[in-house]
């Protein structure tokens, strides 16, 4: 990455200095093509269903309220009345994917086998264990920030809402098999990362800073690898070491990433809420993680972000009814039309509409994310939005039924002219062929093979078998 | 993760200790113990590569470098080692084999040879190291992440070190290091006496110092490192004396170092089936697993004289460390575990069914827990009986309130007796009801998996993904509207449910979504009763109570207890090979003789298993 060469952030109130970032360029991209340092993908994840068209033992007919009318190009009349006319502003680089179905694996949940499948395309550790398993495979998120970030910087992996519930609370990504990562809870955390890594050379104290850490890391290097010398320590033991010792690194003081002080004054206070299950905190919280994250990918400090909301199920966030102020049951019981986490407990009258009412937020939040990329204008005339894929998803298709099947994948931006835009298009296949999703994204990212081809064998060995690598040909532009 | 055991579609294999006491017999009665009694596993009596002479000094073995630095006295079996025994595979006869030879040999599982501190034991050795004052304010670090199905949180080989835990321990290690050299008082503190020295200062530090944060002595190669590092000190801090700039960058790597963040292990010498522990890797074990901190000087001092490598000297070390308040907050921290009561704060029953429930009900509820366990552990010295069966507990006026106890109580919680027809231990508190409801009504089906599968270890399969909701039933109870919904003749649901999870879950149906006891509900009487699966046998009660009472005398529920504090202070999950022993202390726990909690954790500490690795590395 060049230093010298600046872009300018609109939006935010303030200009912001940033590094220049390489552009792909307008038009197609073509077979093999070489991925964009700038490429990147960020995961906005929403658990337990929409509101679309079903018939429920407790409401009876629901109508649809949240895809589009009819596949083919999206326009306001398409959306209008779903959750999606929150997007009317960006329909023309929306990418509407239908017909994803998650893998046919025995989870033995509902919610295990879409928040712990939907960026692993993995099985259980353990079949049938419910919400006692983890997932056996590495996450998207994560793969694609070790394949493209510098070394030892991990993905951003973030999320608001309260701490612990089902499924261990943060539970969408994974290092590897069986191994779930720790998310940036506090936004604060997540904007000191960020900043903490960067230094300006101009700077005289960021380089004083970054010779004493280096002494100090050459000590601490020296132990970990005296003690990766030890004969008889077990490959688990190796493996931590081994995160471990690539984390300690020496400040880069080659990048500029001016701190931003609307950021900084909207952080104060966040320490207070941001383990809060109510809506209105929870938003705050959530479109901060997002205002760091977009700064850290237009920074160059990630190439990969993810921003869970709620536990497994979404089932301690109590969201806020637009239209009377008040707090609604939790979302999971909302999602179940019932007052219970199970299938007993008392029908909610209007569970349905308020379910939409909780989908039109996670809408409005997401265009929060793409209202900050489209504020980075690039040399090339696109916007950061346009040079990554942005993507709202969901572990279930639906409420009640927590189905695999037609699960929402709503993706923004072309990655520089990889993806179709202004589509509402269905993918082919049964259960598994999200794989073949995340190879999509995972390449648009700009994963490449050893050979420098695109990632096409993302997710459970089960599923290749299947027949269910490569990309998905028909969102490609 | 746990991996749980599968044995059919519904229960039943791994925490049957009948079954799986014979599946243990067949692994380390057979093959391990015949091996090790021909080896002489007698308790160590040699001092190994120690024994030679350079414990004196700084305690480091030859060439070997810090792998082997302190650790050394690896001949022979080690404490806990004692008279070991051919362990019988009947229950019945390992029922009559005395605790103690029991405990003296059951062998070492695989484990974790670094498992990182927990946050907790981070702040904790971050304050005893530094010395500072026990509220003083430390930085936050990154949550660990939360195993999806039960672990206790010091497990240890799932906790890693990514980048942005690194970067937390890198800026507390920068602040801490500021504060602390900013402050003469606090500095003096931690500087070993000559520390000021010119000359020999520095080495009198690092070798002082470093003992405490790498609860060790340094090797020559780790002293060097750090003097190297303190002569670059001036570099760095200008401003600051060569000494406290020097003392500052030391601090900032100490507080980094991985001997400071993990728990490392590095014994290696095998002595007939296992790898004895040192001193000094006993010595932590110890304080993490029972103060969750760093050893204090005594520890290090009997480290340091050999005296933690002798049965006796770890027994002696032990009771100390549990007669000690530090051992307090750990016994409450397992039992809030087992108790899920974090879950307690997500308690939020509907106000419009339950108008006056407190707002705060759930931190009440984990207040009365924690004291409740305080007092059973500590103040009576009783054992997992009394906790289940106790009629007393702890109430602030809104618990006092729903509990139906008379008398003026304010925000502070005091000891009450509780209506004995009505209450009794745990599992009649408010914290575990209320958690297990939904908000309007009891959850049967929730209390009984936890029931069944965390007082009782049974294995409860996962139900099916697309289970249907139950139909409204006007004009019923609650339980008949779950029985109609789970207990369907020839169903899939009806497999678990009616044999297992029900029978466990409807004595509680005596109270309702807030812990509230209740003889109606909708209008009709509740019938409580049911034949939960108890020692193997279904066994019927009338109510919540006796379904205490049998959980109590049942010796298969103590070893669940037992295997949970294995599992604890271990900081792994059970295997096979601690069958022997958990299913013993079961025996001893629910006899009239009443293991107490404490008599239990002495008995895991002291164990060969704890004091001892395998000779096999966990994978």
């Amino acid at each position: 990455m060049r230093v010298g060469r600046r872009v300018v952030l609109r939006g935010l109130g303030a200009t912001l200095a940033l590094p220049f970032l390489e552009s792909l360029g307008a038009g197609k991209v073509h077979a093999q093509a070489a991925p964009s340092p700038t490429q990147y993908a960020f995961f906005f994840r929403q658990a337990s269903g929409v509101a679309c068209a079903q018939n429920t033992g407790e409401i009876g007919e629901e109508p649809e309220r949240f895809w589009p009318r009819s596949k083919g190009a999206l326009d306001a009349a398409n959306v209008q009345g779903r959750a999606l006319d929150e997007l009317t502003a960006y329909l023309d680089r929306l990418l509407v994917v239908g017909n994803v179905r998650y893998g046919d694996f025995n989870w033995g949940d509902g919610h295990a086998a879409g928040a712990l499948a939907a960026l692993t395309a993995a099985r259980p550790v353990v079949e049938g264990a419910g919400g006692d398993s983890e997932a056996d495979g590495e996450s998207i998120d994560h793969r694609i920030g070790r394949e493209l970030n510098p070394p030892g910087r991990d993905s951003l992996f973030l999320y608001a809402s309260s701490a612990n519930g089902w499924l261990g609370g943060p539970c969408i990504s994974y290092r590897s098999p069986g191994q779930k990562r720790a998310p940036l809870h506090n936004p604060q955390d997540t904007f000191g990362a960020v900043m903490g890594a960067i230094g300006d050379p101009a700077d005289a104290g960021a380089a004083f800073t970054a010779a004493r850490r280096k002494s100090v890391n050459d000590v601490l290097r020296g132990q970990l690898q005296s003690i990766l010398g030890h004969p008889r320590l077990g490959e688990g033991d190796k493996r931590r070491l081994d995160l471990h010792l690539s984390t300690i690194r020496d400040v880069e003081v080659q990048l500029v990433c001016q701190r931003d002080e609307n950021i900084e004054r909207e952080l104060d206070g966040v320490d207070q809420i941001y383990q809060s299950n109510a809506g209105p905190d929870i938003w705050r919280t959530a479109r901060l993680h997002m205002d760091i994250a977009a700064l850290a990918i237009a920074c160059g400090y990630t190439r990969s972000a993810a921003l869970q909301i709620g536990v497994g199920n979404d089932g301690t966030s109590r969201y806020e009814d637009p239209d009377t102020g008040q707090l609604m049951e939790n979302f999971h019981y909302i999602s179940h039309r019932r007052l219970s986490h199970g299938s007993d407990g008392g029908v909610i009258a209007g569970s349905d509409l308020m379910h939409h009412k909780v989908d039109r937020q996670f809408a409005q939040a997401f265009r929060h994310m793409l209202d900050r990329l489209a504020a980075y204008a690039m040399p090339d005339g696109m916007t950061l939005l346009d040079h990554g894929v942005s993507v709202w998803y969901n572990d279930n298709g639906n409420g009640p039924g927590h189905s695999r099947s037609n699960v929402p994948w709503i993706l923004a931006g072309s990655a520089g002219g990889f993806l179709q835009q202004g589509q509402y298009i269905d993918i082919p296949g049964s259960a598994g062929n999200h794989a073949r999703l995340l190879n999509t994204i995972g390449s648009a990212a700009g994963v490449r093979k050893a050979g420098g081809g695109y990632l096409d064998d993302f997710g459970d060995a089960g599923l290749r078998n299947d027949g269910y690598t490569g990309l998905c040909s028909e969102l490609l532009a | 993760m746990r991996r749980v055991r599968q044995l059919g579609q519904c229960v039943l294999g791994a925490p049957n200790a009948r079954v799986v006491l014979l599946m243990c017999g067949l692994l380390a009665c057979s093959g391990q113990i015949e091996e090790v009694d021909g080896a002489g596993g007698g308790r160590r009596d040699t001092r190994g590569m120690l024994s030679g002479g350079s414990r004196g000094g700084s305690g480091v073995t030859g060439n070997d470098g810090p792998g082997s630095v302190g650790d050394g006295a690896n001949s022979g079996s080690g404490p806990g080692a004692g008279p070991r025994v051919d362990l019988p595979m009947d229950p019945d006869e390992l029922a009559q084999v005395p605790l103690s030879d029991v405990a003296a040999s059951v062998s070492p599982s695989p484990e974790t040879r670094l498992p990182r501190l927990t946050h907790v034991q981070w702040q904790n050795s971050v304050r005893d190291l530094l010395f500072l004052a026990s509220d003083a304010t430390l930085p936050v670090l990154r949550p660990d992440p939360v195993s999806a199905g039960f672990d206790f949180t010091n497990s240890g080989a799932t906790l890693e070190v990514d980048a942005f835990l690194h970067d937390g321990y890198q800026q507390a290690a920068e602040d801490l290091a500021g504060r602390v050299t900013a402050d003469p008082t606090l500095l003096e503190k931690i500087l070993p006496a000559g520390s000021r020295d010119a000359t020999t200062g520095p080495e009198t530090f690092i070798r002082g110092f470093g003992l405490r944060a790498h609860r060790r002595p340094l090797a020559d190669e780790e002293l060097e490192a750090y003097l190297a590092l303190y002569a670059e000190g001036a570099r760095h801090y200008p401003s600051l004396s060569a000494f406290e700039a020097g003392v500052r960058v030391l601090l900032e790597a100490f507080l980094q170092s991985p001997y400071f963040l993990y728990r490392w292990e590095p014994s290696e010498a095998v002595s007939g089936d296992l790898i004895p522990l040192g001193d000094y890797e006993v010595a932590s074990r110890l304080s993490f697993t029972l103060w969750d901190s760093m050893p204090d000087d005594a520890l290090f001092a009997a480290a340091e004289a050999g005296e933690l490598v002798l049965p006796e000297g770890v027994a002696e070390q032990v009771q100390r460390m549990l007669d000690d308040p530090r051992a307090q907050p750990v016994v409450e921290s397992f039992h809030a575990q087992l108790m899920n009561s974090s879950k307690y704060d997500l308690i939020a029953p509907s106000t419009s069914v339950f108008p006056d429930v407190p707002a705060d009900l759930g931190q009440s509820a984990r207040q009365e827990l924690a004291s409740f366990v305080r007092d059973v552990a500590f103040t009576k010295e009783r054992g997992y009986r009394e906790l289940l069966t106790s009629t007393e507990t702890f109430v602030n006026a809104d618990l006092a309130r729903l509990y139906g106890v008379s008398g003026t109580f304010g925000d502070a919680f005091v000891k009450v007796q509780l209506d004995p027809s009505e209450r009794k231990g745990l599992l009649t508190q408010v914290g575990f009801l209320a958690a297990h409801a939904t908000s309007a009504d009891a959850d049967p089906i929730k209390r009984g998996v936890f029931v069944a599968e965390r007082i009782a270890c049974l294995h409860i399969s996962s139900p099916n993904d697309a289970s249907p909701p139950p139909q409204p039933m006007p004009g019923s109870t609650n339980r008949q509207l779950i029985e109609s919904h789970t207990e369907m003749p020839g169903s899939a649901c009806a497999g678990c449910h009616a044999p297992l999870i029900n029978p466990f879950g409807f004595p509680f149906e005596n109270y309702d979504a807030t812990g509230a006891f209740r003889t109606t509900d909708n209008g009709f009487t509740v019938d409580a009763s049911a034949s939960p699966l108890i020692d193997d046998t279904a066994t019927p009660v009338e109510n919540a109570l006796e379904l205490i009472d049998a959980l109590a005398q049942s010796p298969q529920v103590h070893a669940c207890y037992a295997r949970h504090w294995l599992e604890f202070m271990h900081g792994r999950h059970v295997t096979d090979v601690d069958e022997p022993l958990a299913t013993r202390i079961g025996f001893e726990s629910q006899s009239a003789a009443e293991l107490s909690i404490k008599e239990l954790v002495e008995t895991v500490a002291s164990s060969r298993a704890f004091l001892n690795r395998s000779t096999e590395e966990a994978p």
